[in-house]
């Protein structure tokens, strides 16, 4: 597959200034630090309408290539392998998930889930084991009978990368339903987003519960919390968060008009599948997604109108800055010195993590609507 | 041109109504019906026999629905499913099935308002359950209006989990099991409240169907027009379950008020009309009474249903009868004009206690326009009007000051549109209605007199601080003179914060003169951005 025509010209003189990933002389505007010095490389993924993958270079916020996406668009919702050469994305309706190599918009995997009258889709869900052999969805599967649905189990699939174009699941094991967001841990466990956030075993099909949500304990004077993983932007802090929101009834009664409402996390580290579950900031406003820093696991970034900087120690909202526009998505970079706010519309907004003020803008062809921002980071300078 | 399109129109009508004669009776029409499920259905329904005999097709059989539902089903079967059907069947099966598999009148009362497309309104007394399980997308009339078998209604579920499957994930369902509570314990629930079998269908089923054709006294409201009454006739076309209607009169200004277009009955009650009104097309969806008496409903903009007003029809039957006055207030101690309104109007007019007529203007069968007044010592209340043998009952509402207004309606809904996108914007139309404080003397008590719509002076204001600061008001839309909002432009407005749409949550404010003193009332408005989806019922 090779970049859109429309965009070829962009991409050259990204590649011109660039000479291909991973050899960029570029200025970095946002750290003092050298970034020729350091041994990695970060590029900011993305997927627009009609369906293209957008690759971002984080150090001249230029967009490198545009890469087609086989399919109409699915959700924008992706994974980089933990190598960062290759985005997996979820496309074609959310019923296919496809391998796009970030270098060259070669297409290397691909697996279509549906087939017959079997219509199966994977909402927000998909995974890449940490040795980059094994990837994970949930799939949601239901049958189109003569004249009626006939609705099925989920199951977690398991691929083996290496079977590349046209991939069956090797393995399947049923699962909750209403799973959106999975991450694997470097434990070989695979992290379930649901009603709970639950853990199964990818062997096995085990699975044991890492934080109750929908079955927390807490007695009457909190409401059952409501949980969503819409978009996955734990990878630079290596952790999985699932936002939720709730409200803690303060006058016996189960009333919502006194009760104090409050933004939640749970947040598992990805390397030791640890979690911790807590309220982070009274629930003031709207914020669509959190994102840890990844130098400072006390602080938390988030948009939607804002883009909001988070002390979970003291539990208050300490800086915020206004948006041009609602953005959905939040993603930060590795040193913690940049915060992008991504979705929604077809431009990026850059932060500077320290002031929030805005430092740039990377415009990109399409709008992104519910996509991904993910961060893929290269250690090898090849490209 | 308008009466010359309507007239072509009538005329292709005609002519397709003459190619499926045949479908004239019943039993011919239930053949036809039949005959349209068996070729274009049973390779997916399939078809059985019941005990009784009568033809079975899976699902199908197992569900009854108003026309406007029958239609949605077939649309989908037409979209979704790739079936293809001749217009004339489709129309054809909607009448079949509306007819065989419908709602008893008794079924439909509580929910008219959805099928009259009055969908400015907010529910009240919605099953908690099913207002989450179901009404935080839908109305709650959208699945009041159907009956099914339990099972029906599990395949019901099913059917959203399979044509959208992220049903689950929506707030409300995501902390749940949205699924197993959906089929396992609401399906149930539904088919307990609106089972597939009923008394009050198999009574309608027996009944003798009211007989719709003559002569109709009129009385509605037509937003930006105002009141009006007229005659509507109807006469049989040649399927014999539809109308050709002509409709003449004059709006409360005096203005003449003119069209002709067709009328179909489905269920034996459920009248559904198309007319070139003037030069605007409009919908009719009424409902006649099992005696065949009178037809109540709405009529609406075939292109903006949610403009309309209450439409009311009485049957000619060449006696006295006397229906309304417009306006039907007079303040104690003034005297204004009025329009009484009735039919066959023979005999003297006697306006009540403290009331008299100062002069009749013009009199004719249908209406007599007179002067009146109200003693300035007389009682406030509502009075019966009676025209020789004929009274009608407490239309005229006496009162001494004028305490409060309302607007309705109380909660509203406008969508941006136009500039150049797919959908046009999607207007509102409010009212106001005076009322007096009533015997007890204090305003906002059970005992208010309801004085009528009035004329009254439109604007709109902010809703709040916040829609004040975001401007809201300069932005969101415009009312004008009749209380018609017309909401602002559709898509991103660089001039406002974050390029907001257009959108604002506004109140539209009415205020009547009311001798020395001013009166207002307020409604709450909410414009909001387009919605694509375009349902036959919300």
């Amino acid at each position: 597959m090779r970049p859109s025509l429309l965009l070829s010209s962009l991409a050259t003189i990204g590649g011109l200034m660039l000479t291909g990933i991973g050899a960029s002389a570029a200025a970095d505007t946002t750290s003092s630090e050298d970034p020729t010095a350091r041994d990695y490389r970060e590029y900011l993924l993305t997927v627009t309408r009609p369906n293209q993958l957008q690759v971002i270079d984080m150090t001249s916020h230029t967009l490198l290539r545009s890469c087609d996406i086989p399919g109409p668009f699915g959700s924008g919702i992706m994974v980089p392998a933990a190598d960062g050469k290759t985005a997996y994305v979820i496309t074609n309706i959310w019923e296919d998930i496809v391998g796009i190599d970030i270098r060259d918009c070669e297409i290397t995997f691909h697996a279509a889930q549906s087939s017959g009258n079997e219509t199966v889709k994977s909402f927000q869900s998909v995974a890449v084991s940490q040795d980059g052999q094994e990837l994970y969805t949930v799939q949601n599967p239901v049958r189109l009978m003569s004249d009626h649905y006939e609705v099925l189990e989920p199951r977690l699939a398991v691929f083996e990368i290496a079977d590349g174009i046209g991939a069956q699941p090797v393995r399947t094991f049923p699962v909750d339903r209403r799973i959106t967001k999975i991450a694997a841990t470097g434990t070989g466990e695979v992290i379930l987003g649901g009603g709970d956030l639950q853990a199964i075993d990818p062997e096995t099909g085990d699975i044991r519960v890492v934080e109750p949500l929908q079955n927390w304990q807490r007695g009457e004077e909190w409401m059952t919390p409501d949980a969503f993983a819409m978009h996955t932007q734990g990878s630079q802090a290596n952790e999985y968060i699932m936002p939720y929101s709730t409200a803690r009834f303060t006058d016996g009664e189960q009333d919502m008009a006194t009760a104090e409402w409050w933004w939640g996390i749970s947040r598992v580290n990805l390397e030791t599948a640890e979690s911790e579950r807590m309220e982070i900031a009274p629930l003031t406003e709207v914020i669509m997604n959190f994102v840890t820093d990844p130098t400072d696991d006390n602080i938390l970034y988030g948009v939607f109108n804002s883009v909001s900087k988070i002390d979970i120690a003291t539990k208050t909202i300490v800086k915020e800055q206004p948006l041009d526009h609602t953005y959905y998505t939040v993603n930060v970079s590795r040193d913690g010195n940049t915060v992008y706010a991504g979705g929604t519309s077809s431009d990026i907004s850059v932060h500077d993590a320290e002031t929030l003020e805005k430092i740039a803008s990377i415009q990109l062809p399409g709008d992104m609507s519910t996509s991904d921002m993910r961060v893929a980071v290269i250690h090898d300078a090849a490209p | 041109m308008n009466h010359k399109k309507a007239r072509l129109r009538l005329f292709f009508r005609s002519a397709l109504l003459l190619m499926i004669a045949g479908l004239g009776s019943l039993s011919a029409q239930a053949r036809g019906g039949e005959e349209i499920l068996r070729e274009h259905c049973t390779l997916c329904h399939a078809e059985t026999t019941t005990e009784s005999g009568a033809a079975h097709f899976s699902r199908i059989s197992d569900q009854r629905k108003t026309p406007e539902g029958w239609h949605m089903s077939i649309n989908r079967m037409l979209h979704l499913r790739g079936v293809w059907l001749p217009p004339q069947e489709k129309q054809a099966l909607v009448e079949y099935l509306a007819n065989t598999q419908g709602l008893a009148p008794s079924e439909a009362a509580p929910f008219r308002y959805l099928l009259e497309q009055d969908t400015n309104r907010v529910e009240t007394e919605v099953d908690p359950n099913l207002e989450q399980m179901c009404a935080r997308c839908h109305s709650a009339a959208r699945f009041g209006l159907q009956r099914r078998t339990e099972q029906e209604w599990q395949y019901l579920v099913n059917f959203h989990m399979g044509q959208f499957p992220t049903t689950e994930l929506h707030a409300m369902a995501r902390d749940r099991e949205w699924y197993r509570l959906a089929h396992d314990e609401v399906a149930p629930e539904l088919a307990e409240r609106y089972g597939l079998k009923s008394e009050a269908w198999e009574e309608w089923l027996s009944q003798d169907k009211p007989l719709l054709k003559g002569s109709w006294r009129v009385i509605g409201f037509v937003p930006g027009k105002g009141e009006y009454d007229g005659r509507m006739t109807a006469v049989p076309d040649e399927d014999g379950n539809g109308f050709m209607l002509q409709m003449k009169g004059h709006y409360a200004d005096g203005s003449p008020l003119e069209g002709e277009g067709h009328a179909r009955v489905y269920t034996g009650y459920e009248w559904r009309g198309t007319l070139m009104l003037d030069d605007v097309e409009m919908r009719q969806v009424l409902a006649a009474d099992p005696e065949g008496e009178t037809l109540r409903g709405r009529m609406f903009l075939a292109d903006s249903r949610r403009l309309g007003g209450a439409m009311n029809a009485y049957k000619d039957h060449e006696r006295t009868e006397v229906l309304a006055i417009q306006p039907g207030y007079l303040r104690l101690g003034e005297s204004r004009e009025v329009t009484l309104i009735g039919q066959h109007l023979n005999g003297e007019v006697s306006l009540g206690e403290g009331v008299r007529v100062e002069e009749v203007i013009e009199r004719s069968d249908d209406r007599i326009r007179m002067r009146i007044s109200a003693a300035a010592k007389g009682s406030p209340g509502v009075r019966d009007v009676t025209v020789g043998e004929a009274t009608g009952d407490n239309i005229l509402a006496v009162y001494d000051r004028l305490a409060r207004l309302e607007v309705e309606p109380a909660h509203a809904l406008a969508r941006v549109g136009g500039n150049g996108g797919q959908l046009d914007k999607m207007r509102v139309a409010f009212r106001a209605v005076g009322y007096a404080a009533g015997a007890d003397g204090e305003v906002g008590t059970d005992d208010d007199l309801r004085l009528g719509y009035m004329p009254a002076d439109w604007s709109i204001i902010p809703a709040d601080e916040t829609a004040a600061h975001e401007q809201d008001a300069d932005y969101a839309g415009t009312i004008d003179a009749h209380g018609i909002f017309t909401p602002g432009d559709a898509g991103p407005n660089p001039e406002r914060p974050k390029s907001a749409n257009n959108v604002g949550r506004l109140k539209a404010v009415a205020t009547v003169d009311d001798g020395t003193d001013q009166v207002s009332g307020e409604s709450r408005l909410l414009v909001a951005v387009q919605d694509y989806v375009q349902r036959v019922l919300d």
